[in-house]
């Protein structure tokens, strides 16, 4: 950090600071006095950063998503195992700082690589790797309660989305009927200031769970058809995409449809759609959409479509025990539907990932099983 | 018909030899008869396959006769540690230096002993050993270095290095039938005489007769005058006599020089490695070593006192054989019973004698002489079956916890040692005294080797590959930690050592310095009996296979199934007893009996109780070092990071975070103990006694021993130096 060039407070004046800016900075500099001020007291300096995990996380019936609890844990400098892990805190701390002075934002991994040195005089990096920082960011996130596009960060993008939409994205104006076959690329930051919606015919969303299906949909011009927008999150979806699917559907009343495979895997992502994530549960307000359907694929598909044996993945050990999992989550446990799907997909030994419906038809997913389901309104909730 | 008489007789001979000294013409005798009893059968058998006989009893006959045990041992001299030419060097000094160091406390003279190795000749040595002992009364030098089985401590029970009467006699047998060259002695007797002067002999064994033969002064010896004529005569015949300090009273003493061939060579079972093991078990010894570089060692004595002298016992009565009894019953000159019993056996009272009288049904008044075989057996079994008290333990003399510590700290380079004497005990009626004591810590021989002793030393090995060079030449070195070094230096497991270039053996040497051989490292054993130090037969020792039988793991240690734990630690067994279980006549192995077994064992699980309360404590204070270490490694992180978020002074704010990791580590280190107490007993306190601490970081003059066990070969103004000093 020292070879930092000077300080922004010289050649400041050029960089505009927001008052969005100026809370966090507030925040970042509170962070580092308690760490001089337990020092000059002789006292071990400590961060509380709240819990991240399945314990502090509450899931809120009338509300219907996950709220972050109050519990926290503490991570202390002179503890043999967190000492890394603090000193890799105020890092971050220190990397935020520079940007928002310096009015600049990285990605996850320019932070990585701004922060990443070998700690003076041993061979240690102080980041083993971008999973290294990335954990960290999201503990800064939560314990200074201010989001990572506030801290002048962001993900790579990932996800994209084709319908009939147009929007306003930094200024540009994009139809999204109109972005070739690749679609509009959603950015890892879809805040209002950044992204503005201009005009939407769409009459709902289909969300697909990876880039393979979208492209189908795509080129089958199923947005064109049923008048929706579809979009993918390239897996368990990331910030940016479930932000923008929540803005859709509060701002503009768009129902979402999840098209998922059928595992434990795709089970969870329609999880962190619907409810928000445990990891991220305090971006639950800001991301959940608790109105989301599950369209499939279902353990039954494979009798109801008469897959040919052929396109069965038999569930490992793991998948078993992360289904089992599932179920027991407080938000499956009291639905009926979710337990027997999951009772059946565990029954049947075997997982459906959406491609194997093309072993029907190239086109079957996008001219049948879709338009069969929502014609039925055949969803999970 | 018969045997050839090369077979049996003389096994049978030399069997009975060490108890019948003198009388090996009545052995034979005996032995003859109970052959010619035998006879015919075997005659039979052996006759049938040919018409025509190949020998007759009578031809037979002729070539029957004794055999001396001069040339029974000539022959065997294997049996008496000469089995080659490097062994034989070492058997010849410490035959020598055993002989000096037992005369020397005998006669209560603080021993100081000089022991001068000279290379004569391609394979041969001059071997020269003085003492401050007695000297020899000049009548009887001939017998006690020219015949074999001679000497005064074969017929008592009382503990003392040498016991049999072969081994300064064999050495010097070995020298004449290796060289021809005689065996040279000076001997001194001392102050009280009125003569100063020296005797000198020149000495060779009559194999055939066992008997000495005087080479010069007409078969007389020679009286030399001390003073500087004596010195000029001693010279021109090569002998080296080192006199007295103040030069005026002639230094009493003997000196013996034999020329044999030999091979000299450093490392395990060296010259070397035999004097510095002496001084540890032996710490009020002063010894001085020229080695044939021309270097000198010298160890001086670390205790001005001798040890107290071991009183002579009679035999116990459970540690004697039927045989036995019977000669003593024919031998004594005790009127009764009674008398005999109590006269000729330690730790039979007049009431016990009667005891045993009565159980065997013998009158205490009978005459002892006149017992016969049977009476004699009940009389034997009844001792047997008595209750007599163990025998008295003053005839051993324990090197003792506070000498062992000294002996070994004074020698052995390490961190802590811990030692432990046994209570006496008795195997077979022989009281013996087991003692153990254990080093820990330091580093390795080969950590500190010189580039030119490396080199030296591998010019000299005869080893074949590397790695048996590195097992072989260096204590603490095993078979893993060798291998660590080869492949840090990138070598084959089988290159010859004989065969590296500088550059390799630089690259050899920075990889013995750089591989970090305490986990590699084994366990160093010394082994000990009655002072003096068993280099030879590990295997077959039942010390080794008592360290071997115990569960080091429960010490710290970490040890292979059924073998020697690994680790930096050298740990010293000591058997003292007035007839030490030898497996063999050249005395490198302690016979296994479970009495010493057990002994062994104990005593070893003192000193490793003591020691896993160090390891477990120094584990501790590692990891609290790591501890500190982590967080140092991470305050200047974290103050760079406090810096640049709100500006302020670095360097203050690391000073001050350092302060609070070191008040927090500090606390750590005075934890609580299992029971919630906070520790703060002294660490000596913690360990109870025996124990010694030495703190590393205590400036130390280099230690002697590691520099004695890589031999820094510089041959350049090295007197005096370096050697046990501190």
């Amino acid at each position: 950090m020292a070879k930092k060039p000077s300080s922004t407070k010289s050649g400041g004046a050029a960089v505009s600071v927001s008052a969005k800016d100026k809370k966090t900075l507030g925040s970042l500099r509170v962070l580092a006095d308690e760490v001089v001020d337990c020092a000059e007291k002789g006292r071990a300096p400590h961060l509380d950063v709240p819990s991240r995990s399945l314990s502090n996380v509450r899931f809120n019936k009338s509300k219907r998503f996950l709220e972050m609890g109050s519990g926290t844990n503490r991570r202390e400098l002179f503890n043999l195992s967190q000492a890394k892990a603090y000193m890799q805190t105020l890092l971050i701390s220190s990397g935020c700082k520079r940007l928002i002075e310096e009015g600049k934002t990285t990605s996850l991994r320019g932070l990585y690589y701004m922060l990443k040195h070998s700690i003076e005089g041993t061979k240690e990096e102080t980041f083993d790797d971008q999973a290294d920082s990335d954990t960290i960011i999201e503990d800064v996130e939560v314990t200074l309660n201010s989001l990572r596009e506030e801290m002048h960060l962001y993900a790579s993008n990932r996800g994209n989305l084709v319908g009939p939409i147009t929007l306003v994205d930094s200024g540009d104006e994009i139809d999204c009927t109109r972005m070739g076959s690749a679609g509009y690329s959603i950015p890892s930051i879809c805040e209002p200031d950044v992204i503005q919606f201009k005009k939407c015919t769409a009459k709902f969303i289909l969300h697909v769970e990876k880039d393979t299906v979208w492209r189908r949909f795509a080129e089958d011009k199923f947005w064109l058809k049923h008048n929706c927008l579809v979009t993918h999150g390239g897996g368990q979806p990331p910030r940016g995409v479930r932000r923008l699917l929540h803005r859709l559907h509060k701002e503009l009343n768009l129902p979402v449809y999840c098209l998922l495979d059928n595992d434990p895997w795709g089970y969870y992502i329609y999880s962190v759609l619907k409810q928000g994530s445990i990891n991220l549960a305090f971006e639950s307000v800001r991301m959940g959409i608790p109105e989301a359907k599950y369209i499939g694929l279902r353990s039954k598909d494979f009798d109801r479509c008469q897959l040919s044996n052929s396109v069965k993945i038999n569930l490992n050990d793991q998948d078993v025990k992360r289904a089992k999992q599932i179920a027991e989550y407080p938000w499956f446990k009291d639905k009926k539907a979710w337990q027997k799907e999951i009772q059946t997909m565990l029954g049947n030994g075997f997982k459906l990932e959406v491609e194997s419906l093309i072993s029907k038809d190239i086109s079957y997913v996008t001219e049948e099983y879709v338009p069969a389901r929502l014609e039925d309104q055949d969803w999970l909730d | 018909m018969k045997r050839t008489p090369a077979k049996s007789p003389p096994v049978r001979t030399a069997a009975k030899k060490p108890t019948e000294a003198d009388e090996a013409d009545e052995v034979a005798v005996i032995d003859e008869a109970e052959t010619n009893g035998e006879a015919p059968a075997a005659e039979k058998a052996a006759s049938r396959p040919s018409t025509k006989r190949r020998a007759t009893a009578e031809s037979m006959a002729a070539g029957q006769r004794d055999i001396s045990v001069s040339e029974f041992f000539a022959k065997n001299r294997h049996l008496l540690g000469f089995d080659n030419p490097r062994k034989a060097l070492l058997t010849t000094v410490k035959e020598a230096v055993d002989n000096s160091l037992d005369a020397c406390e005998e006669a209560g003279i603080l021993p100081e002993v000089w022991v001068h190795i000279e290379m004569t000749g391609e394979n041969r040595y001059k071997v020269g050993i003085q003492d401050n002992g007695p000297g020899i009364v000049k009548a009887q030098i001939p017998n006690i270095f020219g015949k074999l089985l001679y000497g005064s401590k074969f017929h008592r029970l009382r503990m003392s290095r040498g016991q049999q009467g072969i081994g300064i006699s064999a050495a010097g047998m070995y020298g004449v039938l290796t060289t021809g060259k005689p065996v040279k002695i000076v001997s001194c007797i001392g102050k009280k005489g009125k003569s100063h002067d020296l005797h000198y002999f020149e000495l060779q064994i009559d194999t055939r007769k066992n008997k000495p033969e005087i080479l010069n002064g007409k078969g007389e010896g020679e009286d030399i005058p001390f003073g500087a004529d004596g010195d000029k005569f001693l010279a021109k015949h090569g002998v080296e006599w080192k006199a007295a300090k103040d030069g005026t009273v002639a230094h009493n003493g003997t000196s013996v020089t034999i020329e044999l061939e030999a091979k000299y060579q450093r490392g395990r079972g060296s010259v070397d490695e035999y004097l510095e093991q002496t001084a540890i078990a032996n710490p009020h010894v002063t010894l001085h070593y020229k080695d044939p570089d021309g270097k000198e060692y010298h160890y001086d004595r670390a205790a001005e006192q001798l040890p107290p002298e071991p009183k002579e016992i009679l035999p116990h009565p459970y540690g004697i054989e039927l045989g036995n009894l019977v000669t003593m019953l024919q031998a004594t000159k005790a009127p009764t019973l009674s008398q005999f019993l109590t006269s000729s056996f330690s730790r039979v009272s007049s009431s016990k004698a009667s005891d045993v009288c009565e159980a065997a049904k013998l009158s205490t008044r009978a005459n002892p002489a006149r017992i016969g075989r049977h009476d004699g057996e009940l009389l034997y079994q009844s001792l047997q079956k008595a209750k007599i008290p163990p025998p008295a333990t003053d005839c051993i003399s324990p090197i003792g916890v506070p000498l062992l510590l000294k002996g070994l700290h004074h020698v052995v380079p390490a961190e802590f040692y811990v030692a432990d004497t046994r209570p006496p005990t008795v195997y077979r009626g022989n009281p013996f005294v087991i003692e153990t004591a254990l080093a820990y810590g330091g580093s390795s021989a080969a950590v500190k080797i010189s580039l030119e002793a490396l080199t030296e030393m591998l010019g000299e090995t005869d080893a074949r590959t590397l790695r048996q060079f590195l097992i072989n030449g260096f204590n603490g070195i095993g078979g893993d930690a060798a291998d660590k070094i080869l492949t840090e230096a990138e070598f084959g497991n089988r290159t010859s050592p004989s065969k590296l270039k500088p550059a390799e053996i630089a690259k050899l040497h920075a990889a013995m310095r750089n591989v970090n051989l305490e986990e590699g490292q084994t366990m160093n054993v010394l082994r000990y009996a009655n002072r003096v130090p068993l280099q030879f037969q590990p295997g077959a020792c039942a010390i080794t296979q008592s360290i071997m039988g115990t569960n080091w793991r429960a010490y710290g240690l970490s040890q292979s199934r059924g073998g020697l734990p690994s680790g930096p630690v050298t740990i010293m067994v000591h058997i003292a007893s007035v007839w030490v279980p030898f497996t063999s006549e050249s005395k490198e192995a302690v016979a296994s009996y479970p009495e010493i077994q057990k002994e062994i064992r104990l005593g070893l699980q003192a000193v490793g109780r003591k020691l896993a309360m160090f390891v477990r404590k120094r584990m501790k204070v590692k990891q609290e070092g790591e501890r500190r270490n982590v967080f140092l490694r991470y305050l200047g992180e974290v103050a760079g990071a406090v810096n640049e978020i709100n500006g302020r002074d670095k360097k203050k704010l690391y000073d001050m975070l350092l302060k609070v990791a070191k008040r927090k580590t500090e606390q750590a280190d005075i934890k609580l103990d299992d029971q919630g107490r906070v520790i703060k007993r002294a660490e000596e306190d913690e360990y109870g006694d025996n124990v010694l601490i030495v703190k590393q970081d205590e400036p130390e003059t280099p230690p002697a021993a590691t520099e004695a066990a890589a031999a820094g070969l510089k041959k350049t103004k090295e007197k005096g130096t370096g050697k046990a000093g501190r």
